[in-house]
C-alpha cells in the first residue's frame, strides 16, 4: 500500500486564545486535485503553512508520502511546490537568475536550474523578460511568476494559494489548462481559492474548512449531486455557522 | 553535516551578489573612511605629534585597530540587513521552503557577511599601504582573526536580523552597543592611554582583546595575552554561530 500524498491527523494552530486549526484529520491521495476551501480566516493558509513547513504547529502531525513534515523535511520539502498569495520576490535578482537560485536551492546543478527556468518563463510567456526584476512586471506576470517559482524543481506536490487572483480571463485559462495539464500528468494539486468556478472546473476532490474544523471532505461529483459547488458551499458553511 | 552542496553555494552566491550589486554602498565607503582616519589621524595628527605607541610609529598602531573597525562593521551590517530585508519582504520564505538544513541555511547567509567582512578588511589594509608599509608579525594570527572576527559578527548580525521587527531596531544595537565599544576598545589608543577607572571597563570589552590579538598579528604589539584573545574570539563565533542555528531550528521569528 502506497503512503497518501498528503495525511493530517489531528491538527492543532493557535495563536495565543484563537484556535486556527482545531485538529484536523486531512487526507489526499496522490494524483488528486483537491479543492480546499473556505471563507477567510477558516484555517486554510495555516494549514497550508504547516504542510510546506512555514508554521510550527502545537499538536497533530503532518505527512508526505509517510514523512513527517518535521522530522523528515530535508526529505519532504523537494516533494513540494507553493505557490503563496504574496509576490515575495527577491528584488536583487533578474527572473531567471531568481528561478535558477530556487531551484539551486532544491539541489538542481545550474545548467539544468537554467534549462529548466527558460523553459517554464517561456511556457508562461515571461521569456522577453528573463533579465529585468519583478518589480517591473505586471500583476499577471507576477503570478505566473509565483507559478515558475513553484515548478522549477519539479515536485510531486502543488500547493496554490489562490493562484489566480487579480488575473485577467485569458491569464486564468492559461493559468487552468496548465494545472489541469499538469494533474493529468500526475502531479497532486491542492488549490485553495475563493472562485467556485475555479474548483469546480479543476478539481475531482473537495474539502471544506470551517472556523478551523473541517466539514467536508470527498469527491467533488458525491458532495454536488445536481447542486452547484457555490450552492452546496454555501449551505455547508451557513449549517456549520448555525451549528457552532 | 552537509548534504545540499549544491543548495548551500547557491545560497552563499546571492549572498555574495547581493553585496556586489551594490558595491558603491558595502565596498567602497568604507575604504573613504579608512583613508580619512589614516591621513588624518595616522599620517598628519600622528606624524607632527611625533606619538611613538609601544615602539611603532602612531600610524602603524593604528591600522591594525581600523581594519579590526571594518572587519567587525562590515559582516553585521551585510548579514543584520540581508536577513532583515528577506523577513521584512517574507523572501525567507524561499529558503525556508527548500531543503536546506538549518546548518546550511545559517552557514550560507553568514558566508556573504565573511566575505564582505574579508574584502573590506584586505582593502583597508591596501589603503595603509598608501601611507605606511610594514610586513605582518605573523600572518597566520593575522589569518585566524580575519576569519573568526568576520564570522563572530556574521552571526552576531543574523541575531540582530531575526530579533529586528523595523529598522530603526536594526541600527539600535550598531549605534548603542558595537560602535562604542570599538571606539572603546583599543582601536586608538593603548590600556595605559586612558584613565585608570576606564582599564578595567575596557578589559571587560571582548572587542579589546580582538583588535589587540589582531595587531600583535600585523605588528607584534598586544595590551592582552594572545592565547586568550584566540581562544576568546573562537569562543564566541562557535556560541554565537549555535545561537543562531538554534534559533534557526526552532524558527524563532521566521515561522509563524
Amino acid at each position: 500500500m502506497t503512503a497518501d500524498a498528503i495525511t493530517i491527523q489531528g491538527l492543532v494552530k493557535s495563536y495565543g486564545a484563537l484556535k486556527a486549526v482545531d485538529g484536523i484529520d486531512l487526507a489526499v491521495a496522490e494524483g488528486d486535485f483537491v479543492a480546499f476551501l473556505g471563507p477567510n480566516g477558516a484555517g486554510k493558509t495555516t494549514t497550508i503553512n504547516a504542510i510546506t513547513g512555514l508554521s510550527n504547529f502545537q499538536s497533530g502531525s503532518v505527512r508526505v508520502f509517510g514523512m513527517d513534515v518535521v522530522a523528515d523535511y530535508r526529505r519532504t520539502r523537494p516533494l513540494i511546490g507553493l505557490c503563496p498569495q504574496e509576490f515575495n520576490f527577491d528584488p536583487f535578482l533578474s527572473i531567471h537568475k531568481l528561478l535558477v537560485y530556487q531551484a539551486g536551492y532544491f539541489g538542481v546543478a545550474p545548467a539544468e536550474a537554467s534549462h529548466r527556468a527558460q523553459e517554464l518563463l517561456r511556457y508562461f510567456r515571461l521569456g522577453e523578460k528573463r533579465n529585468i526584476d519583478f518589480r517591473k512586471l505586471s500583476g499577471g506576470m507576477k503570478r505566473r511568476l509565483l507559478l515558475c517559482r513553484a515548478l522549477v524543481h519539479d515536485p510531486k506536490i502543488l500547493i496554490l494559494d489562490e493562484p489566480t487572483a487579480g488575473a485577467d480571463l485569458e491569464l486564468k485559462y492559461r493559468i487552468w489548462d496548465f494545472l489541469t495539464d499538469l494533474n493529468r500528468k500526475g502531479k497532486t494539486i491542492f488549490l485553495t481559492t475563493h472562485y467556485m468556478e475555479e474548483a469546480e472546473r479543476l478539481a475531482n476532490k473537495v474539502t471544506i474548512i470551517h472556523r478551523g474544523k473541517i466539514i467536508h471532505q470527498g469527491d467533488k461529483a458525491t458532495l454536488l449531486g445536481n447542486q452547484t459547488l457555490e450552492q452546496k458551499y454555501l449551505e455547508l458553511t451557513k449549517g456549520a455557522g448555525e451549528e457552532s | 553535516m552537509i548534504k545540499n552542496w549544491i543548495g548551500l553555494k547557491t545560497l552563499v552566491r546571492r549572498e555574495i551578489l547581493r553585496f556586489f550589486v551594490v558595491f558603491s554602498q558595502t565596498l567602497i565607503p568604507p575604504l573613504i573612511s579608512s583613508a580619512l582616519f589614516i591621513f588624518v589621524f595616522g599620517f598628519s595628527i600622528g606624524r607632527n605629534l611625533r606619538l611613538e605607541v609601544a615602539g611603532v610609529s602612531y600610524l602603524q598602531f593604528l591600522v591594525p585597530g581600523l581594519v579590526m573597525m571594518h572587519l567587525i562593521e562590515s559582516p553585521y551590517a551585510n548579514t543584520s540587513s540581508s536577513l532583515f530585508m528577506s523577513r521584512w519582504h517574507n523572501m525567507i520564505q524561499e529558503l525556508l521552503l527548500s531543503p536546506l538544513s538549518y546548518f546550511e541555511m545559517v552557514l550560507g547567509l553568514l558566508a556573504g557577511g565573511v566575505v564582505r567582512g574579508l574584502l573590506v578588511g584586505t582593502g583597508v589594509y591596501a589603503v595603509s599601504l598608501g601611507f605606511t608599509q610594514f610586513s605582518f608579525y605573523n600572518p597566520w594570527i593575522v589569518l585566524y582573526f580575519f576569519v573568526v572576527v568576520t564570522v563572530i559578527f556574521s552571526c552576531l548580525g543574523l541575531l540582530v536580523g531575526l530579533w529586528a521587527e523595523g529598522f530603526e531596531k536594526l541600527s539600535v544595537w550598531s549605534t548603542f552597543v558595537i560602535t562604542p565599544l570599538i571606539y572603546f576598545g583599543g582601536v586608538f589608543h593603548t590600556l595605559d592611554m586612558v584613565p585608570a577607572p576606564l582599564r578595567i571597563v575596557t578589559k571587560l570589552n571582548p572587542i579589546f582583546y580582538l583588535v589587540n590579538g589582531l595587531r600583535y598579528g600585523m605588528i607584534g604589539v598586544s595590551d592582552t595575552n594572545i592565547a586568550f584573545s584566540m581562544i576568546l574570539a573562537a569562543t564566541l563565533a562557535i556560541f554565537l554561530f549555535l545561537a543562531v542555528e538554534t534559533l534557526f531550528r526552532r524558527g524563532y521569528k521566521l515561522r509563524s
